[in-house]
């Protein structure tokens, strides 16, 4: 299938899945511009993928999505790449980053490390750069989310569970969120007759190292078991290509894949009550609307 | 009235799960720490996730004048607190006769003088019309003489000390004190280290600082004096209690050796690896 070169934006681009995506959208011609913690692995991935496809279009930014300032720095810094190599739209935006913690981490902003990487780091960005995904002709937002969103909700009155830190249970929280997320930003996006879709990945377990990543002790060692059983990062990378590049999924409506093949989220990521409430304290969370309005724990 | 709570350290680990608690209970901030960045950060953050108002100033606690500019700042806005909450402090862990001489000064000034004058201070701009709350961060190294860490020990054991005496002699002026004695909380990579270096014993020992921050203003409505977070480290702390000094030092002291020595092989052993 022939695909037109699209601008790519992958976040968490420097290993696992984000890099096998980041080595097949550029194999097919994609300009891939991919986001890291550290500039020098940044730079290693880049130089990796140059490795296998010498005439890969690829740069890469270095920001750590815990700060929301580095986030809106990684925003205006894309759209500065973007401009520089002639483009004025960005095609595909891939929130892929996340993290794992075994401990409470609280962030420059005062949030919980892994909500703010793996939820609040995805939503400002999408916001941020929503005004050039509107200038493509079918932009597309994709969220690595997880089957552990499943057999979960949200802790309202203590959302970053602060109180009773759980690494797994905060984990399976965000990535509940990042469904909760595509789900309302379809709804709103759909309503501003935008033609804009949102996709939330399922990579299935996957042998990466995110487990290995400000974990210790028994997280580690269970880990290490449980990964072995796992598919290569190629295989969730060829579903976030497929979201990325195929006209396909956007005809079917359908908002959660795995494998390349649509899957039924949890009712309650679909819960529009819920999302809506998310959506809303994200907002304020990110500083989006004015001055806090309400409160929340 | 709205409560307001002051707190210095504030964008530290343990100082900024104090603001997060304090916010998300309501209550206004005034807050400080060394540097500006993170407190503007934070401050702005706060206010637009708990809609709470936030006022910051930048100090350096250990600097006298820098401390004078401090409390003319909070006086010019009027305050009135119901909260300090002390929380700025420091440990230079190593051997006593490693230490610079401004190293030695730096936690004098920081850990005991800037803490007493903050509540000297603060005292003058607490709320009339309700209970005025200080805690302070001690430490369960507070309750034991510790070698390697004698300094920082023996400055926390001065903080347990003076608060459990400030809180008697103003029980009647409706102000409470309450000590405030963790053990090591996973705040930094740093902190993570040294308490993954201790393995299983550093394990259990340890809480969510989150919980730590919670349960500490809890304790503090109560007006509990002393509060150990942990269930083991209450007992640890009963049962240092009952063994005498000497040998309660002389245990202490082999287990920070032991860790420190299995600290020093680990990056040894990482070093070898990368």
């Amino acid at each position: 299938m022939e695909h037109a070169a699209k601008t790519v934006v992958i976040t968490g681009a420097t290993s696992g899945i984000g890099l096998a995506a980041a080595k097949e959208l550029a194999m097919k011609g994609s300009y891939v511009i991919g986001s890291g913690r550290s500039e020098e692995r940044c730079s290693s991935a880049e130089q990796e993928i140059k490795g296998i496809c010498p005439d890969a279009k690829v740069s890469f930014l270095a920001a750590d999505l815990s700060s929301l300032a580095e986030v809106r720095r990684l925003a205006s810094d894309i759209r500065e790449t973007l401009a520089k190599a002639g483009y004025s739209h960005l095609d595909v935006l891939i929130n892929n980053a996340g993290a794992v913690s075994s401990w409470y981490i609280s962030t420059v902003d005062g949030f919980e490390l892994q909500f703010a990487v793996n939820h609040l780091a995805p939503f400002l960005l999408t916001h941020e750069l929503l005004p050039l995904l509107e200038r493509s002709q079918a932009g597309t937002v994709i969220c690595t989310s997880s089957g552990s969103h499943y057999r979960t909700r949200l802790r309202w009155n203590d959302i970053m569970l602060r109180k009773h830190y759980n690494t797994l249970l905060a984990y399976k929280q965000t990535k509940l969120a990042n469904v909760l997320f595509v789900t309302e930003l379809n709804r709103r996006l759909a309503a501003s007759g935008s033609d804009i879709k949102a996709f939330a990945l399922d990579p299935g377990l996957v042998n990466t190292d995110i487990g290995f990543k400000g974990t210790s002790g028994i997280a580690r060692m269970v880990w290490r078991f449980r990964s072995r059983g796992g598919t290569p990062p190629e295989v969730p990378a060829r579903c976030m290509a497929y979201l990325a590049l195929d006209p396909a999924p956007r005809a079917t409506g359908k908002i959660y894949w795995k494998d390349c093949m649509p899957k039924e989220p949890s009712a309650y990521s679909q819960r529009p009550d819920v999302a809506k409430r998310l959506w809303e304290l994200s907002e304020r969370m990110c500083g989006i609307v004015g001055q806090g309005n309400g409160r929340e724990q | 009235m709205k409560s307001m709570a002051f707190i210095t350290g504030a964008t530290g680990g343990l100082g900024k799960a104090f603001a997060v608690e304090c916010a998300s209970r309501g209550f206004d901030l005034f807050l400080t720490d060394i540097c500006e960045t993170p407190l503007s950060r934070l401050s702005e953050s706060l206010s637009n996730t708990y809609g709470i108002n936030v006022h910051y100033c930048r100090c350096d606690l250990t600097d006298a004048d820098s401390r004078a500019d401090l409390y003319a700042n909070v006086r010019s806005g009027g305050f009135l607190f119901d909260f300090l909450i002390n929380v700025a402090g420091l440990d230079f862990e190593g051997a006593f006769e490693e230490r610079t001489l401004s190293q030695i000064r730096t936690m004098l000034r920081l850990n005991i003088e800037a803490n007493l004058e903050l509540t000297h201070e603060l005292l003058k701009m607490r709320d009339p019309a309700t209970t005025f709350r200080i805690i302070n961060v001690s430490s369960l190294a507070a309750f034991y003489p510790m070698p390697v860490k004698a300094m920082y020990s023996a400055s926390k054991r001065f903080l347990l000390n003076f608060s459990r005496a400030l809180g008697e002699e103003l029980r009647s002026r409706n102000v409470t004190v309450t000590a405030l004695c963790p053990a090591g909380m996973p705040t930094t990579p740093e902190c993570i280290e040294a308490i993954e270096a201790q393995g299983f014993a550093g394990k259990i020992t340890t809480c969510n600082v989150g919980y730590v921050a919670s349960k500490t203003i809890d304790m503090a409505l109560r007006g509990k004096p002393v509060y150990i977070p942990g269930l083991v480290n209450r007992i640890l702390r009963a049962a240092g209690s009952v063994v005498p000094d000497s040998i309660v030092a002389r245990a202490v002291g082999s287990r920070w050796n032991a860790a420190r020595s299995r600290r020093m092989w680990r990056k040894k052993a990482h070093k070898a690896y990368s």
